[in-house]
């Protein structure tokens, strides 16, 4: 199984923007939205006196994402890529809230949750992803990190990477940028929306408690057998009845 | 043995139908959840996504959930006064103090005996229940709730996706869906236990089957009800 993960050498890109449109064209990606992006700071130490980033889904080997999603819609794949099953998704937003870089959002028309994929549509085909594909500045490399003999293998073996991740949520991201990058605490906290929270909650109780109902009645039954209660059809003890609104 | 009438054939089929209903979507709706938002464990997930796939787990869920809920849209009006007004008549013929007491009474009982509740200063005496005992009326005005709630919300998970600005909303129906499923799980074992093991409920269950109880078990589970039919009887006779 590749294992597939992407490198960035943000030094060399100076922002034209094809590998968003490249991406937003093959991914149909609505008018308007993006799976991918281009950071713009303030930097004097690059030309124009600002610093170029590009950036996507960081692809995390501890996605918030994944844990924020409840119902199985989205997963690291053992490919490398955080995936989402749209069948599944229920578009309640809970792992864009949670995804400290905001690489997601609720496509308009589907209403389900979509991210870069590293292309997977066209991936069967032996094609590179489209913003890798487009670059007139090589600034991405993409490949199987597990085959030593890939590019991108090779550049993570001989060069220093820096990665980009939340101080507050860290995430553990695979996508690293080759040398030094400009901004490298940018990614917000993540959030986890109450009532996400409030299910985890109530779940524990649902484990415990329907554990402790089940167990409990299934004892019961077999201590029924073994020492049944005396009176066995609980007639002796009822109250007679003598009419209407009777008190014990 | 003179046998009674409890349950009509269209309540029995429904309670049937219903309960087959609840045990497929409890199980693939908990199947359904995530990580620590799954009550059981990822191994039943994978049982249930082994049988019907992942996709398909969810349109099964789906399409029994909505063939449920659009039978009892058609079963409730239909026999609103012949099984559904009658049945919430007696569920909620709720005395709190009374049924309370019943509970604990009859749960020290299964536990401990009447000698033993007796040893620790206990009465024994169950306070005298109408058509339906004290728990199970507690359990049906649970099922009533959350079907109500489960309804509503699942509606609203399936069918909010295409909207936008819902996301806020989508996530409490998820929220309350959980809660209202949950309450039923923890709930149900103690129903099924009650109705079809527990000692002296043999002829309720079988009249969940042929809808006859013997009349002297009524008199003695159902002394307010066996109490009430015969003085409808007797009313009978004097006109
Ligand atoms: C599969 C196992 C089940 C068995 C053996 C069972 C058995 C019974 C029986 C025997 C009764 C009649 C009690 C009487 O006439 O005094 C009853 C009533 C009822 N059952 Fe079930 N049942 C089962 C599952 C369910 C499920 C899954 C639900 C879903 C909510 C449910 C809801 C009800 C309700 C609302 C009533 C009427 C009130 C009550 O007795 O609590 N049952 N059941």
């Amino acid at each position: 199984m590749p294992r597939y993960r992407m490198l960035i050498d943000s030094n060399k890109c100076y922002n034209c923007g094809a590998c968003i449109v490249g991406c937003q064209q093959r991914n149909s990606v609505p008018y308007g939205y993006r799976r991918n992006w281009v950071r713009v700071d303030a930097d004097p130490d690059y030309g124009f006196g600002k610093g170029f980033q590009p950036g996507g889904c960081m692809q995390c080997d501890a996605p918030l994402c994944v844990e924020a999603c409840p119902t199985q819609a989205t997963w690291k794949g053992d490919d490398g890529v955080v995936l989402i099953d749209v069948q599944r998704c229920i578009g309640c937003g809970a792992c864009i809230a949670a995804c400290p870089y905001d690489a997601r959002y609720r496509h308009p028309e589907r209403g389900t949750v979509d991210k870069c994929d590293y292309c997977a549509s066209s991936r069967h085909l032996g094609i590179a992803p489209a913003c890798v594909q487009l670059c007139p500045a090589q600034v991405r490399t993409f490949g199987d990190a597990s085959d030593p003999s890939s590019e991108v293998a090779q550049i993570a073996a001989q060069q220093t990477l820096t990665y980009v991740e939340s101080p507050q949520s860290p995430t553990k991201p695979s996508l690293a940028f080759v040398g030094a990058t400009t901004v490298t605490n940018w990614p917000r906290a993540a959030a986890l929306p109450s009532p996400i929270a409030a299910m985890r909650v109530v779940a524990t109780g649902v484990r415990y408690l329907g554990a402790l109902s089940l167990f409990g009645v299934i004892a019961m039954f077999f201590k029924q057998i073994l020492i049944p209660s005396d009176d066995k059809s609980g007639a002796e003890i009822h109250t007679p009845a003598s009419g209407k609104g009777e008190k014990p | 043995m003179t046998m009674i009438r409890r349950h009509n054939q269209s309540a029995i089929c429904m309670h049937w139908f219903n309960a087959l209903c609840w045990l497929f979507l409890l199980g693939s709706g908990f199947a359904l959840l995530a990580g620590e938002m799954q009550p059981i464990g990822a191994w039943w997930s994978e049982l249930w996504v082994g049988i019907f796939g992942e996709a398909g787990l969810l349109v099964a869920h789906i399409a029994i959930g909505s063939l449920w809920a659009g039978i009892y849209a058609l079963y409730t009006p239909l026999f609103l006064r012949r099984d559904v007004l009658p049945f919430l008549r007696e569920i909620f013929a709720v005395s709190l103090r009374c049924d309370l007491i019943w509970c604990i009474r009859k749960a020290f009982w299964l536990v401990m005996g009447a000698s033993g509740m007796r040893k620790i200063g206990m009465q024994t005496q169950l306070p005298a229940q109408g058509f339906y005992n004290a728990g199970q009326k507690f359990v049906a005005i649970a099922a009533i709730i959350c079907s109500i709630s489960l309804v509503v919300t699942g509606l609203l998970l399936a069918f909010s996706v295409m909207q936008q600005g819902l996301e806020a909303l989508v996530r409490w129906a998820l929220l309350l869906h959980l809660c209202c499923a949950g309450l039923m799980a923890i709930l149900l074992p103690v129903h099924i236990y009650m109705a079809a093991c527990a000692p002296g409920e043999r002829p309720a269950l079988i009249s969940m089957l042929t809808g006859f109880v013997p009349e002297d078990f009524a008199k003695h589970h159902n002394p307010l009800w066996h109490a009430s039919l015969v003085e409808k009887a007797g009313e009978h006779n004097r006109h």
